[in-house]
């Protein structure tokens, strides 16, 4: 069997564990420096095994050596932002845990793929990527699968169809300025455009966008899971089934789109190897301005990064 | 449309969805006396839904008034332990949501199958039964079928054999005296106690007793929701498929072992109507004399609660 190693076990991480599990896609090493959160998960998982069929191994550690091996990483480890903490705070924050993964990462596993969803996700990429020092489709972030799906979802339910039949692809950075291409998106293969009016679809893609918040807004304190972990699992599986699936990802750009030296979600094919292949497709002048605002938008976060980071110094 | 109701969306209640959409079981609707929770953990659910291919709904619930027209209600509402607690800590608390629920459900849904979670199991199935009346046949609680995952999990372990084989059974209190039928688990049909050695089987009875403690301990602030959800959800896909499947869980005793007015585990057939056959294993007289006096532990702990 091959192996996933998914640092922090939040419920983002504990949930894309289950996924895994389900499908029997790998052994599976939860890693949190929290003493006894992943071990306390890792154990309720395995009293599931008999009712649920799973054979893989799953073991729950606070050390990072247990994932010696493994052919796939989730970073999953970071704080969420609270009220009143600003951007730079959360920042800091989060780029020293991904140092620190990382580093553990490029000691432990160096032959594995890294799929990156602390946020925020585009900077968090960059981080993974020069610590690591992995070759550029070693590291991906997972947000346009995520974004996706909660687009597919919100047209099934307007359309009253099953949500398996929507098909749809999404360009740019994770939530505000994520870029959907509606006229790619279809019912069993009818584009969407034909089915519902120009302003349900912009109704639908402002959903979409702030579709994170609007659970944060129900939940009051705890932030969505259980479509961050599908869409988590939906790339691990690409990867270590080497699918070769075409996927919305974060990937390292070098020229594609226009861009260069950021990550930026543009479609992907996924398999053993990685991020294998970037899909570049005409935008409509529309679109590329949209792409442009995102890219802006995950510039800023890179500039505010290199104020304070260099790779391979400062505390971890 | 067919569907059942949850009522408590935390940790349990929201799996316990979660899981049945995994499975495509049935609908269902999600309820939480806290504004926003059950609405907001059905839709993280939905959203999953293209890439899980959900083939059923789940929604939340802004009224208990839904129940009036479900098959299944799954009670999981109430207080979870910290470290140190014990089950029974819990019943003060749980059982006066637990009684007001009762009351409910047996006025809008008197014809539902109740499935219940929220701990001290044994004792809050007790005090549902005693508060609304309704037949025994219709009202599970999630005991014995959790120790006997858990159970099959330690086994696997012990035996470096796929935990999908082996079959056991739990009966009495969801707690440290819980009866652990070593001489009913098996491996493919092959009795468990000729492929341990004593040793081994004490181990895994000791580990089964104390899993959930160790969990509440580990996670601090927090119980275990997936094993417990698994259960329950193993339970009510017999339920709905009408399976007939044997599963150990606690019900009100009548008669039963000289018991009764009490709810413990015990293995019964379960399909549409809920427990369609009790069945009796025979105990050793050891065996008997423990559950005797669990139930007159429970039976002690419901009077302390009466008086106050």
């Amino acid at each position: 069997m091959k192996k996933v190693a998914v640092i922090g076990s939040g419920n983002v991480g504990a949930t894309t564990v289950y996924y895994i599990a389900e499908k029997n896609i790998a052994d599976v090493v939860m890693v949190d420096v929290a003493k006894g959160l992943a071990e306390s998960k890792a154990l309720d998982f395995l009293h599931t095994a008999p009712l649920r069929g799973y054979h893989g191994q799953i073991v729950g550690t606070t050390e990072y050596e247990a994932i010696a091996g493994a052919d796939v990483v989730v970073l999953t480890a970071g704080i969420a932002r609270k009220p009143g903490m600003d951007r730079m705070e959360l920042l800091k924050t989060n780029v020293n845990i991904a140092k620190q993964a990382s580093r553990a990462v490029a000691r432990y596993a160096p032959e594995a793929v890294v799929i990156v969803v602390t946020n925020p996700l585009d900077v968090i990429c960059m981080v993974a990527l020069r610590e690591t020092g992995f070759a550029l489709k070693k590291v991906i972030g997972q947000a346009g699968v995520l974004d996706s799906t909660r687009f597919c979802y919100f047209i099934a339910e307007a359309l009253d169809v099953w949500p398996g039949d929507v098909m749809a692809m999404v360009l740019g950075g994770h939530g505000d300025s994520m870029v959907p291409l509606a006229r790619y998106t279809s019912v069993g293969g009818v584009p969407i455009t034909e089915l519902l009016e120009e302003k349900v679809i912009e109704e639908l893609t402002a959903r979409t966008r702030s579709g994170g918040g609007e659970i944060v807004g129900y939940l009051k304190s705890g932030s969505a899971y259980y479509a961050p972990g599908a869409s988590v699992a939906k790339m691990v599986e690409a990867v270590i089934k080497d699918e070769k699936r075409l996927l919305a990802a974060s990937v390292y750009l070098r020229g594609q789109y226009g861009y260069r030296d950021i990550f930026l979600g543009v479609p992907t094919v996924i398999g053993g190897g990685g991020a294998e292949q970037i899909v570049e497709i005409e935008l409509t002048e529309e679109e590329s301005t949209a792409l442009e605002r995102s890219a802006a938008a995950v510039q800023e976060g890179v500039s505010l990064l290199e104020s304070f980071y260099s790779p391979g110094t400062g505390d971890v | 449309m067919h569907y059942v109701t949850v009522i408590g969306s935390g940790n349990v209640g929201a799996n316990t969805a979660f899981f049945i959409a995994e499975k495509g079981i049935t609908d269902v609707a999600l309820y939480d006396i806290r504004d926003g929770i059950a609405t907001g953990k059905g839709l993280d659910i939905m959203e999953a839904a293209p890439i899980r291919k959900y083939r059923n709904r789940i929604w939340p619930a802004k009224t208990l008034d839904v129940i009036a027209d479900t098959e299944t209600v799954i009670l999981t509402a109430g207080k979870v332990r910290s470290p140190g607690m014990k089950r029974e800590d819990l019943f003060e608390e749980n059982r006066s949501i637990v009684a007001q629920l009762a009351a409910e459900i047996a006025r809008l849904a008197p014809h539902a199958r109740i499935l219940i979670a929220t701990e001290p199991v044994d004792l809050i199935t007790t005090e549902f039964a005693r508060c609304s009346g309704l037949d025994r046949s219709r009202i599970m609680g999630i005991g014995g079928c959790l120790d006997v995952t858990r159970l099959r999990y330690f086994a696997s372990r012990e035996l470096g054999l796929s935990p999908e084989n082996i079959s056991a059974t739990v009966i009495g209190r969801h707690s440290d005296a819980m009866i652990v039928m070593l001489r009913y688990c098996s491996v493919s049909g092959l009795p468990l106690t000729t492929l341990l050695s004593e040793e081994q089987q004490r181990k895994i009875v000791e580990q089964t007793r104390r899993a959930g403690d160790l969990i509440v301990n580990m996670a601090q602030r927090s119980s275990a929701f997936y094993a417990p959800s698994a259960a329950i959800v193993d339970v009510v896909d017999a339920i709905h498929m009408d399976l007939r499947r044997v599963s150990c869980v606690s019900m009100l005793f009548q008669g039963e072992y000289g018991i009764s007015g009490v709810a413990m585990s015990l293995p019964a057939v379960i399909g549409r109507n809920g427990i369609e056959r009790v069945i009796t294993p025979k105990l050793t007289e050891e065996e008997q004399q423990l559950l005797r006096s669990s139930a007159g532990q429970l039976e002690k702990i419901l009077q302390t609660g009466d008086e106050r």
